[in-house]
C-alpha cells in the first residue's frame, strides 16, 4: 500500500459508490434486480435486463471466467512504466454480469479466454482497493 | 421489427465527392481540412456554397456544435444542418439523414463532411505522443478503464479479436491478409498516405502495440478530411458527374455494449445490413465492391461476416482467399482504406465509394463492371453501425 500510486485513481460516479466501497471491504458489489434476478455491471438505476426500478445492489461471488482480454505491450500512461506487457480482461462473473480488470498472477501468454478465475483485492492506496483477478 | 421505406430507393443522388490535402499537414485545421475537402466536392458537383441549403458535419469531439462554426466560415445559411457524434458511424450516417432531411422537405442540397487534424494533435506533444491520441486527458473515462490500465479503441476493438480468434480459430496471418490487401490498393491511390508494400513478413515482424494487434493492425493517424454533396436523383441529371443513387441505407447500434451478449462478435453490421439490403432491395450477392470501415484489421473481417459476404466464422478464410483483391469476390478499400490511405473516420469510404461509381478511375484501381457498391460506418469505440448502398444511375 503506498500513498505514492501512479497509476489512474478513479473517479467514482454517484451511481458507482456502492461499488468502491464494497471494494475498500474486498467485496465486489454488483447490481441485481429484485423481479427478473438479472445481474449486471456498470452501474444503472434501471435493470439492464427487464427495465425494472426495483433493484439492489449484492456482493458477487467473485468467481468467473475470462470472456476476452488484451495484452498491453505499449505505455499509455506513466503508472504502467515497468509493468509492460499487462493483460486487461473481460471478467464474466459466475451471475452473469461482466467487468472490466486485470488478470494477474499468470504470464500474459498464459491467459486464455474461458479461463476460469476469482477476484483478489488490490489495496492500491490507503483509500482505494481494485478489484483484479487470478486464474482458480 | 422494422420496415425500412423503400421509397426512398434511388430518389436521392450523391453528385459531388473530394477530400482534402492527406497525411501530414501542418498549418491548417480540422476545419481549414474540411473546407478544402467541401469545396473540392462542390467543384466535382459543379455547384458552390451558395447553392448549399443544408450542412451535416462532424469534426473534433470537443467543439461545440460544430456546424455552426462552419456554417460561418463558409458564409453558409442552412435550413437543416446538425453536428453528428456517432463515431465512426456518423460518416455514412449523415449521407442518410441528408436524405431523409431532403425527403422532408427540410433541404434540397446538403453537403455532408468530416475533417480531423489528429496527426498534428498527436505528434504536436510528447505526451498526447504517448497516449496516441490527439484527445484531451478529461475524455476518457474516469472508472472502469484508466485504473486497470485500458486505453484506447485498440484495446476495445482487441477484445472482439481475441474472442473471434478463440470461438472460430481465426489467426493474425488473416489480420495480415487485410493489411496486405489495402496496402496494395493504396499503391495505386496517387493520394494515399502509405507508400510503400508491406508483405506478410513484414507485417508479422511489426510491433505489438495491444495484442492480439501490432502496428500494422492499426489505422493511420492522419490529418484528412473528406465531403459528399447530396440531392435529388432528379436535380442529379444537369449536374457535371455521373449521379451516383442512394439505394439504401440502414443503421444499427449494438448500444447496450460492446462487452454484452455476444456483441464482440457479431456486430451492429447485422442489422444495419439487413435495413440497407432491404431498403434497396439487393442482397450481399448483388454487391460489386465494399468500403468497409476499417479501424483495426478486425473490423474488416467481422464486418464482412456480418453483411453477409461469407459465413459467420469465415471471415478468416474468406480475407485470405484474396477475396479484397480488386479482381478478388469483394473488392474491398479500393484506395487503402483508413489502414493506407488516411483516417477521417469512415468519410474517405464514402468519397471513394462514390468514385467508384462515377468511374473515374483507370483499370489499376477501377472494379470492373461496378454497379452496385456498400460502404460501412463502424463507431461508437465498437458499436454503432451505419450502412449505405449505392448504385450506377
Amino acid at each position: 500500500m503506498s500513498d505514492d500510486y501512479a497509476k489512474a485513481i478513479p473517479v467514482p460516479g454517484p451511481e458507482s459508490l456502492p461499488f468502491w466501497e464494497g471494494a475498500k471491504n474486498h467485496q465486489l458489489m454488483i447490481q441485481k434486480c429484485s423481479d427478473c434476478e438479472h445481474h449486471w455491471f456498470p452501474p444503472s438505476t434501471v435493470c439492464t435486463g427487464c427495465g425494472s426500478r426495483n433493484i439492489e445492489w449484492v456482493a458477487s461471488s467473485g468467481k468467473g471466467t475470462v470472456f476476452s482480454f488484451v495484452v498491453f505491450h505499449r505505455l499509455y500512461h506513466k503508472g504502467w512504466d515497468g509493468a509492460i506487457p499487462y493483460a486487461v480482461a473481460v471478467i464474466e462473473l459466475e451471475e452473469g454480469a461482466r467487468m472490466l480488470s486485470n488478470v494477474i498472477g499468470v504470464p500474459v501468454d498464459e491467459v486464455k479466454c474461458d479461463m476460469p478465475v476469482e477476484v483478489i483485492f488490490e489495496d492500491a492506496t490507503s483509500d482505494l482497493s481494485l478489484p483484479k483477478f487470478k486464474p482458480v | 421489427m422494422i420496415e425500412p421505406s423503400t421509397h426512398l430507393r434511388d430518389k436521392y443522388a450523391l453528385v459531388g465527392a473530394g477530400h482534402s490535402r492527406l497525411g501530414k499537414v501542418p498549418g491548417v485545421s480540422a476545419q481549414g481540412l474540411l473546407e478544402e475537402a467541401m469545396l473540392n466536392a462542390l467543384d466535382d458537383a459543379g455547384l458552390t456554397t451558395q447553392d448549399v441549403d443544408g450542412l451535416i458535419c462532424r469534426g473534433p469531439d470537443e467543439i461545440y456544435t460544430f456546424h455552426q462554426v462552419m456554417g460561418e466560415r463558409l458564409g453558409i445559411d442552412a435550413s437543416f444542418s446538425t453536428t453528428l457524434t456517432n463515431g465512426g458511424a456518423s460518416q455514412v450516417m449523415g449521407v442518410a439523414l441528408a436524405a431523409m432531411a431532403i425527403d422532408a422537405g427540410m433541404a434540397s442540397c446538403v453537403l455532408v463532411g468530416y475533417g480531423r487534424d489528429n496527426w498534428s494533435r498527436v505528434h504536436a506533444n510528447k505526451e498526447n505522443h504517448m497516449r496516441g491520441s490527439g484527445r484531451p486527458q478529461q475524455m476518457y473515462g474516469m472508472e472502469f478503464g484508466p485504473e486497470f490500465g485500458y486505453y484506447g479503441a485498440i484495446a476495445a476493438h482487441g477484445f472482439g479479436a481475441q474472442r473471434h480468434m478463440h470461438d472460430y480459430g481465426t489467426t493474425r496471418e488473416q489480420f495480415g491478409a487485410i493489411s496486405v490487401a489495402f496496402r496494395n490498393h493504396a499503391l495505386n491511390n496517387p493520394d494515399a498516405v502509405m507508400k510503400k508494400p508491406l508483405t506478410m513478413g513484414d507485417y508479422l515482424g511489426g510491433r505489438m502495440i495491444v495484442e492480439p494487434f501490432s502496428l500494422f493492425d492499426c489505422s493511420l493517424q492522419t490529418d484528412a478530411a473528406g465531403a459528399v454533396v447530396v440531392t435529388s436523383a432528379e436535380r442529379a441529371k444537369d449536374l457535371r458527374q455521373k449521379p451516383v443513387l442512394i439505394k439504401g441505407f440502414g443503421t444499427g447500434n449494438n448500444i447496450s455494449g460492446w462487452f454484452n451478449g455476444n456483441n464482440m462478435t457479431h456486430t451492429g453490421a447485422i442489422q444495419s445490413g439487413k435495413t440497407a439490403y432491404a431498403m434497396a432491395g439487393v442482397g450481399p450477392e448483388d454487391i460489386d465492391y465494399a468500403q468497409i470501415y476499417d479501424c483495426f484489421t478486425y473490423m474488416v473481417l467481422v464486418q464482412l461476416e456480418d453483411y453477409g459476404f461469407c459465413k459467420k466464422g469465415e471471415g478468416g478464410e474468406f480475407v485470405a482467399s484474396g477475396a479484397l483483391a480488386l479482381d478478388g469476390a469483394m473488392p474491398t478499400n479500393t484506395s487503402g482504406g483508413q489502414l493506407s490511405e488516411a483516417h477521417v473516420e469512415g468519410m474517405l469510404q464514402v468519397v471513394e465509394g462514390v468514385r467508384q461509381l462515377q468511374g473515374i478511375y483507370g483499370p489499376e484501381r477501377q472494379v470492373p463492371k461496378a454497379e452496385i457498391g456498400l460502404v460501412s460506418g463502424h463507431g461508437g469505440n465498437t458499436v454503432c453501425e451505419s450502412t449505405l448502398i449505392l448504385g450506377a444511375a
